[in-house]
C-alpha cells in the first residue's frame, strides 16, 4: 500500500498536478498545518488538499484555514472538507450585536438529517482518529441566488411580472426546508444572501453552511425567520434597496417616495422594506409580508409556518 | 386557583431583584400569602461548547448562581417579615423549550393565583429575535393575574 502522497497520487490520480507532495493526515486537530499537497485520510478515502477556502466580501478575501478544497484521489471528485474550529464572536446584525458560536457537531447532525434532501448542501460527517468531526461536503455547482437575480437583464416591472412568480415558488420551497429544520429542533443559524444558492444544472435552490449557533431559548428560530424576511426583501426588490438607491431613483426618475421610518427594516436601519412605495404594482398582500419585518410592525412572525401561509396566498394571487 | 399564592419567577438579573423588592414592599408583614420562588435552570445548548467537560462546568456555574440567587431572594423576604414556612423555593431544570411556557405550567399545576416577573425592557428588534419571557406570560396566562415589574 502506498504510504506517501507522491506514490498515492501516481497510483490513484496520475493526471493530477500538484506543486507539492506533502504528508498524510489522519489527525486533523492542527488544521493550520494541513496545506496544498497534503492528504486527509478519512473513512479509507484519500482527499488531497488543493487550497484553503476563502470567503469574499466587499472585495476582501478572508481565508478559512479550517475549510479545505480537496480532490478525492479515489473518485476524482472535488469536495470541501470542513475541520473542527471552535470560535465564538460577536455578530453585528444591523442595530443588534449577537454572540455567535461555530459548531461542527451541529452541522454534522444537520447533514445527517438532510441526507438526500436536495434543498440542502449534501455531505457526510466522519470522525478522524482523534475524534474530530470532519465533514466531507459536495460542492454546489451554481451561484448565489441574489447574484443570479441581480444579473437578470430586465427592469423591475418586467422582472416582477415575468420572473418573480417562479422565484417566489422556489423560494417557498426553500422556506419549507427551513421549516423542516425547525420541526426537527434544528436551526440554520446563518440565513443570509451568501447561503442560498441556485444550482446551474437543476435550477434548484440550495441552502449551504449550517454551523452557526446561538444560546437563545425563548425564541430559538427568530433569527432564521428574520433572515427569511430579509432574503424576501432582497429578491422582491431585485437587490436590497437602501437610502442611496432611493436617492438615485428619485434623481433619475424624478420620483418622490413617501417613505417614513416605519418602512425600514427593523434591524437594518437603511434598508427599505416597504417596496410598494417604490414599485406600486407589488400586490398589497405581498408587501404586507415584508411590513412584518419593519420598524413600524407590531406583530411579528413567530414561526416559518405562519410566514409560509402568507407567502403561499401571495403566490396563488400572482399566478392568477 | 388560590389568590393568596404568588409564583415569583426569577433569573439572576437585577430585574428579578427589583421584582423581589417590590413584592416584599407590597406584601410586607402579610403572613397569609404563600410565595413560590421559582428559578428555571435552562441548561446551555451543548452545541456552543467544544466538549462535554466545558459544558458541565458551565452548567455547574449557572446552577450555583441560580441556587445562590434563590437563597438571596428568600433572605430578602424573610427580612421583610415573611415567614419561612410561607416561602417555597422551586429549582427547575430544563434542557430545551420556552421558559415562559414552563412558568405557566408550574403556575397552572400548583394553583398560583398570581405570577410575578421582572422585565428587561428590551427593544422591538430584540423581542423579535430573542423573544420575551414576560410578554409571553402576559399573552398566554390563564386563570392568573400577572405582575410585571420593570
Amino acid at each position: 500500500m502506498a504510504n506517501n502522497v507522491k506514490e498515492l497520487v501516481t497510483k490513484l490520480r496520475p493526471t493530477l498536478s500538484l506543486a507539492r507532495y506533502g504528508k498524510i493526515f489522519t489527525d486533523t486537530t492542527d488544521f493550520s498545518n494541513i496545506d496544498h499537497g497534503d492528504v486527509i485520510k478519512i473513512n479509507n478515502l484519500h482527499y488531497v488538499v488543493i487550497r484553503d477556502e476563502v470567503e469574499r466580501s466587499y472585495g476582501i478575501e478572508d481565508p478559512k484555514y479550517w475549510v479545505k478544497r480537496c480532490v478525492c484521489l479515489e473518485n476524482g471528485e472535488r469536495y470541501i472538507i470542513k475541520l473542527v474550529f471552535y470560535e465564538n464572536f460577536i455578530l453585528n446584525l444591523g442595530v443588534l450585536k449577537i454572540k455567535c458560536y461555530r459548531s461542527p457537531e451541529k452541522e454534522a447532525r444537520i447533514l445527517n438529517l438532510v441526507k438526500n434532501d436536495k434543498r440542502f448542501m449534501q455531505g457526510m460527517p466522519f470522525k478522524d482518529e482523534k475524534g474530530n468531526s470532519v465533514r466531507i461536503i459536495e460542492i454546489v455547482i451554481g451561484k448565489k441566488l441574489d447574484d443570479y437575480i441581480a444579473k437578470i437583464e430586465a427592469d423591475h416591472r418586467t422582472y416582477f411580472f415575468e420572473c418573480f412568480p417562479e422565484i417566489l415558488e422556489k423560494y417557498i420551497y426553500a422556506c419549507e426546508a427551513i421549516n423542516f429544520l425547525h420541526e426537527n429542533n434544528e436551526k440554520h443559524g446563518d440565513i443570509r444572501r451568501d447561503h442560498l444558492w441556485i444550482e446551474y444544472k437543476t435550477g434548484d435552490y440550495v441552502w449551504i453552511d449550517f454551523d452557526y449557533t446561538f444560546d437563545f431559548y425563548e425564541n430559538p428560530f427568530g433569527l432564521d425567520i428574520f433572515g427569511l424576511g430579509n432574503l424576501l426583501a432582497c429578491y422582491l426588490g431585485k437587490g436590497e434597496i437602501s437610502n442611496i438607491d432611493l436617492e438615485k431613483m428619485s434623481q433619475t426618475k424624478e420620483l418622490d417616495f413617501n417613505i417614513t421610518k416605519d418602512d425600514y427594516s427593523l434591524l437594518y436601519s437603511n434598508r427599505v422594506y416597504n417596496l410598494k412605495q417604490i414599485y406600486p404594482y407589488i400586490p398589497e398582500r405581498l408587501n404586507e409580508i415584508l411590513m412584518h419585518f419593519t420598524v413600524g410592525s407590531e406583530v411579528f412572525y413567530e414561526t416559518v409556518d405562519e410566514f409560509l401561509l402568507d407567502l403561499n396566498k401571495c403566490l396563488h394571487e400572482l399566478k392568477k | 386557583m388560590e389568590n393568596n399564592k404568588l409564583l415569583v419567577a426569577v433569573d439572576t438579573s437585577e430585574n428579578s431583584e427589583r421584582a423581589i423588592h417590590y413584592i416584599s414592599y407590597i406584601l410586607k408583614n402579610r403572613d397569609d400569602f404563600q410565595i413560590g420562588l421559582l428559578y428555571v435552570h435552562m441548561l446551555p445548548d451543548k452545541d456552543i461548547f467544544p466538549d462535554e467537560e466545558s459544558w458541565k462546568l458551565c452548567c455547574a456555574e449557572r446552577e450555583r448562581k441560580g441556587d445562590a440567587f434563590l437563597k438571596k431572594c428568600e433572605k430578602t423576604l424573610l427580612e421583610k417579615g415573611f415567614k419561612k414556612e410561607n416561602i417555597k423555593q422551586i429549582f427547575y431544570y430544563m434542557e430545551a423549550g420556552s421558559v415562559a411556557q414552563k412558568i405557566l405550567e408550574i403556575q397552572e399545576k400548583n394553583g398560583y393565583g398570581t405570577i410575578v416577573v421582572g422585565r428587561r425592557g428590551i427593544s422591538k428588534a430584540e423581542e423579535f429575535l430573542f423573544g420575551s419571557v414576560s410578554n409571553k406570560i402576559i399573552h398566554y396566562a390563564k386563570n392568573s393575574a400577572v405582575w410585571v415589574v420593570e
